[in-house]
């Protein structure tokens, strides 16, 4: 593991950023959801931002996903370029003004994927910086073959998450099911270095959700929008 | 390693930079294998680009490098890597340089510059077009060359990006030390005159 640049912490004023981080299929976006309503139902004021979502960056994203035109390289500089548009735009913004930032995917998402797309890991990590540290990151820990199973019940996957630029498959589904322990072995690897929180998601919902409230609480309440 | 030869033109302002990449690839390329000219923009990244609706966030500095980034990995990939495979000469115009040129006008850490390029291949030989004296403004279009595009985008706005400024860093940082990284050998930089009636205000 390449040394962890540090990060820039009077950027961030005095909100709380909250990062989900897992493979698909491992519950992100339902325990995102869950945590939001009952933030806001404490009286918190939240924000949510998802990855690849840039208003700006997003639509050429999508075309040149739609083309399967991008290379490695071309994949993890425009998403770096969606991350630091949403990171100027909304989440610094929210953090200033005192909110709780939920993330539904941050940096860990492009080192992940993008180190199992062979690229140098030290690399990825300039890519983004400065880094914006986050308060904590929550990380849904699935097996491959868990992920896979719920990809696969709920859709198709798409040619770059299925992995198919680098595993060449032609089947979106054993390409997915190839690729996807790749990225969970670099999750599994960055866990220790950058203090993943770890939530077992093969747990029942709810008590991931009690899981995660106990870690909210845990970081103090030392966030009030201004 | 590549068999052809990447050589590297840097400069301010587009138009300028297009006129002399023609001039360098005649005078580089042999008649046997035809040269190629790579140039900015050839992803169409900054074409789609729709920084200019209302309501849109501006684009900042860093993500104007980024994108510059990821449009020189598009040209290396299909553009200037396969030339070079082939045994072809390529004028590729901008390069490195000029990216890592605008970043530091516009305040961005040298080191972050230098690293985010680590992963374009070094050029043989290295150009950059010799600034008019005194001259800040420029009349090109934004569509004409990155510099152009990056003053366009960051010039009105909430931040008081001013383009003079940024022209004049830009083109100061050509004569700093930290401008070191020279072509492949440690070659150094070879300055051009401006192309003739191209590149005048």
């Amino acid at each position: 593991m390449p040394k962890i640049p540090k990060p820039e912490p009077e950027r961030k004023g005095n909100g709380l950023l909250i990062v989900f981080e897992g493979p698909d299929g491992a519950g992100k976006t339902t325990q995102r959801k869950l945590l939001k309503t009952w933030l806001e139902g404490e009286g918190w004021k939240v924000s949510t931002t998802k990855w690849n979502s840039s208003p700006l960056i997003r639509p050429l994203v999508k075309t040149r996903k739609a083309a399967h035109s991008l290379s490695p390289e071309e994949f993890c500089l425009l998403h770096a370029a969606d991350f630091q548009h949403r990171l100027e735009t909304e989440i610094l913004p929210a953090l200033q003004k005192g909110r709780v930032v939920l993330a539904d995917r941050y940096f860990f998402t492009a080192l992940a994927r993008d180190a199992s797309r062979g690229l140098d890991l030290k690399w990825l990590l300039s890519v983004y910086q400065p880094m914006l540290w986050p308060d904590v990151v929550v990380y849904f820990s699935v097996s491959p073959e868990t992920s896979a199973k719920r990809v696969a019940g709920d859709r198709t996957p798409h040619f770059y998450e299925a992995g198919q630029d680098v595993t060449g498959l032609a089947d979106p589904f054993a390409s997915y099911a190839q690729f996807i322990r790749g990225v969970i072995g670099e999750y599994e690897t960055m866990a220790p270095f950058f203090r993943f929180v770890k939530v077992d998601a093969e747990q029942p919902i709810y008590s991931q959700h009690l899981a995660i409230r106990e870690v909210f609480q845990g970081l103090g309440h030392r966030s009030h929008e201004s | 390693m590549t068999k052809g030869r990447l050589i590297a033109l840097e400069g301010a302002r587009g138009p300028s930079v297009t006129a002399a990449a023609h001039e360098l690839l005649g005078r580089a390329a042999d008649d046997v294998q035809p040269g190629r000219i790579s140039q900015w923009d050839a992803s169409g990244l900054f074409g789609e680009l729709r920084w200019n609706e209302p309501g849109a966030p501006r684009p900042s500095p860093r993500i104007l490098v980024l994108l510059y980034a990821a449009d020189l990995a598009f040209r290396l990939r299909r553009e200037i890597l396969p030339a070079l495979e082939e045994g072809r000469c390529v004028v590729a115009a901008p390069y490195v340089q000029s990216a890592v040129a605008f970043g530091m006008a516009a305040g961005l850490p040298h080191r972050w510059l230098v690293e985010l390029f680590r992963f374009a291949p070094e050029p043989r030989e290295l150009y950059r077009l010799r600034e008019l004296c005194g001259q800040t403004e420029c009349a090109c279009k934004p569509s004409e060359g990155y510099l152009e595009f990056c003053c366009e985008v960051l010039g009105p706005g909430p931040r008081p990006w001013d383009s003079e400024n940024l022209r004049r860093r830009f083109v100061e940082f050509f004569d700093l030390p930290e401008s070191g990284r020279s072509a492949a050998g440690g070659q150094p930089i070879e300055v051009l005159a401006q192309p003739p009636d191209r590149g005048r205000v």
